[in-house]
């Protein structure tokens, strides 16, 4: 396959004089000349490459990088060295409201924005009656869009960036605009483009967008590429890394440390990787505890949490409670059928007594989970068998007649 | 067929400036597009709309007449000081409007050249549209006051054509100049307006050229204005062709100048979405 996008060895340096507040014309001249530069190494060395027909999505943390490829590819601004090969016509999708002017009328911004985003006058002439219908603007169009709601504004927008026919296609967040319905359409338009065989660049934070559109993720981090793989692979790797980075594990407990929180492990089925868990096989949660005196009435719970943060399951012993004697014990929870879906899950570990916490141990560790045999989408696998029956035609007279 | 473009880091080629010279002509489209937009916005929600293009020479040319010719009493000949001073505001406010605009075209349009890939010399170029279209009413407003005045035009009119190619090359010159500096220096725009009155006053726009002492004239014809202004009022007022070795140098310095800035625009042109 011929390669549209070639990234070879680029690097992005932003070069600021720093300004600071003093307000004496001697000093700020000094400054503006003389003063050395604070640079911000944006991007270091960064190759990559994006196939013909291929769907490459870019995630990491805000400042990371992800806006200067945006930039460069899109012509912005330019590399500081290294060089960027682009085969064919592109087209960037940013921001695409930036070209209208309010006191324009509808239908004339349509033909200052197409004609920003490349498209010839007789091009936009002739596509203006679908442009106008894809936004549901109707008679608007003849009214200055400072008199829009914000909401049609980017439809607009968005209805002749739609008419676009590029080679390559760079999307933002833009996606993310307008109702429920305009999305769905946009969607559709770019699920349309992905097959015509466009080549893709998408850009994003919206995660689960980018692993449904993208057929290749590149994570950048600190202005390289620290990962690069099939979605799922990289978006769970970026969230482990953001979620370390964001959480450090910590432990919360009111009374003293009586019974103690030592380990949380868990184990799948298969004896030679029980690290692998998998949706629909069977899993074993184990939590080590040290208890420093005898105690009675225990209660531990196991609270595994989805990579947003909201709480998923809760694991736990009898309401009833247990005795320990004093010293180290193991708790083990065995589920028979994993009903999680594929992803990476956080976990806290508490243990209580008459509904008093004694330890609390804070996002202790991840369960991650990994696509069982069968095909499984949405949010949980039910477990289910299944089966096929025959039956002769209920009515042969009647669907014979 | 597909065309590979390679992006590089700002350089300096006589091959890069031609095939930056070949975009910008596929891109006249936007440049249209873009004209049609300045011609639009300019006037809209004001009262008086396209009037303004006429009322401005017309209130400018009132002012300098009873400053000039009642209180000043500056000598022009047989020519009414109305229609000597109209003449050459005409073919002077195209070019400082023209500039005015330009140098802050990338400015006031900041969202686009950080948002969008275009050749940033259309946003100037489109402004220079601009006070080319405001030239024409002028020139219409000018046709007027030379009927009233009695004042016929000769044939040498024809020399407006050239004289009006040098204004333009250098006004492009110029603006793309200032408008590429004003992206990192702000400064420039601020100090315009009073630059443009100096200007102003260092072309014969309110005087005639010969009140200009011989001795300074060498220097004060490196203003290519200077052949401009002159010119065009000779040319149609006067009926005496413009002074070709004066027109002959200010093309030269304006041609220069155009090629300078042009080289300027491009190199910096890559990283004005950085310092914008």
């Amino acid at each position: 396959m011929p390669l549209d996008i070639e990234f070879r060895n680029v690097t992005k340096i932003y070069r600021n004089r720093e300004m600071d507040a003093v307000r004496v014309p001697a000093h700020r001249f000094w400054q503006r000349w003389f003063a050395p530069r604070a640079s911000v190494t944006a991007l270091n060395q960064v190759s990559f490459a994006v196939q013909r027909g291929e769907a490459l999505g870019i995630i990491g943390q805000n400042g990371a990088g992800k806006s200067t490829i945006l930039k460069l590819l899109a012509r912005i601004t330019a590399p500081t060295a290294g060089e960027i090969a682009v085969t064919g016509s592109l087209s960037a999708l940013i921001e695409i409201t930036s070209g209208f002017h309010p006191e324009l009328t509808g239908r004339e911004n349509v033909f200052m924005n197409g004609a920003i985003l490349g498209m010839r006058r007789k091009e936009i002439a002739s596509k203006l009656s679908s442009i106008v219908e894809f936004s549901g603007i109707g008679d608007f169009i003849e009214v200055p869009v400072k008199r829009y709601s914000s909401g049609m504004y980017v439809r607009l927008a968005f209805a002749v960036a739609a008419h676009l026919e590029p080679d390559i296609l760079l999307l933002d967040e833009v996606l993310a605009v307008g109702d429920f319905a305009f999305q769905r359409k946009c969607l559709a338009r770019v699920d349309q483009l992905k097959r015509e065989g466009k080549t893709i660049v998408f850009i994003s934070h919206d995660l689960a967008a980018v692993e449904r559109l993208c057929d290749r993720v590149l994570l950048v981090s600190r202005g390289q590429v620290a990962h690069e793989g099939k979605p799922r692979d990289v978006i769970t790797e970026y969230q482990q890394s953001a979620l370390m980075a964001a959480e450090p594990p910590k432990r919360v407990g009111k009374m003293s440390r009586a019974v103690e929180c030592t380990g949380f492990t868990y184990a799948g089925r298969d004896a030679a990787h029980p690290e692998s868990v998998r949706t629909g096989e069977g899993l074993t949660l184990s939590v080590d505890f040290l208890a420093h005196q005898a105690m009675s009435g225990l209660m531990v719970n196991v609270y595994l949490y989805w990579p947003s943060g909201y709480l998923c399951a809760q694991l736990s012993t009898d309401l009833g409670g247990f005795a320990v004697a004093r010293g180290a014990g193991r708790i083990e929870f065995d589920c028979p059928v994993v009903n999680l879906r594929q992803g990476l899950f956080l976990v806290d570990v508490s243990i209580e007594r008459n509904a008093e916490v004694i330890d609390w141990r804070y996002r202790c560790a991840y369960l991650r989970v990994d696509p069982g045999d069968q095909p499984a989408a949405g949010d949980l696998y039910m477990a289910h068998s299944w089966k096929v029956s025959t039956f002769r035609p209920a009515y042969p007279a009647a669907m014979s007649s | 067929m597909r065309q590979t473009q390679v992006l590089r880091p700002a350089s300096l080629s006589a091959r890069a400036l031609w095939d930056d010279l070949a975009r910008l002509v596929s891109y006249r489209d936007l440049f249209i597009t873009m004209l049609q937009h300045r011609i639009r916005v300019r006037y809209r929600q004001s009262a008086l709309g396209y009037i303004w293009a006429v009322l401005q020479p017309v209130m400018m040319v009132a002012i300098y007449s009873v400053v000039f010719a009642l209180l000043a009493r500056v000598p022009t000949g047989n020519t009414p000081y109305v229609v000597f001073a109209f003449s050459a505001l005409v073919p002077w406010l195209y070019f400082s409007n023209g500039l005015l605009l330009a140098t802050n075209g990338l400015v006031s349009n900041a969202s686009l050249v950080l948002k969008v890939y275009f050749p940033r010399e259309l946003l100037p170029l489109s402004y220079i549209g601009a006070a080319f279209v405001d030239f024409c009413i002028g020139c219409a407003v000018l046709a007027l006051a030379m009927a009233i005045y009695g004042v016929r035009p000769h044939a040498t009119l024809v020399w407006i054509f050239p004289l009006m190619g040098v204004a333009t090359i250098f006004l492009i010159g110029t603006s793309l100049l200032c408008s590429a500096v004003e992206v990192k220096y702000r400064d420039v725009g601020l100090a315009m307006p009073f630059l443009i009155q100096l200007w102003l006053f260092a072309t014969p726009v309110l005087y005639p050229l010969h009140a200009v002492p011989a001795r300074l004239q060498p220097f004060y014809t490196l203003n290519p204005m200077v052949a401009v202004v002159d010119g065009f009022r000779s040319a149609l007022v006067l009926g005496s062709p413009p002074d070709l070795q004066l027109l002959a140098r200010a093309f030269w310095i304006s041609v220069v100048l155009l090629v300078f800035s042009y080289a300027w625009f491009k190199r910096s042109e890559v990283t004005f979405a950085d310092e914008i």
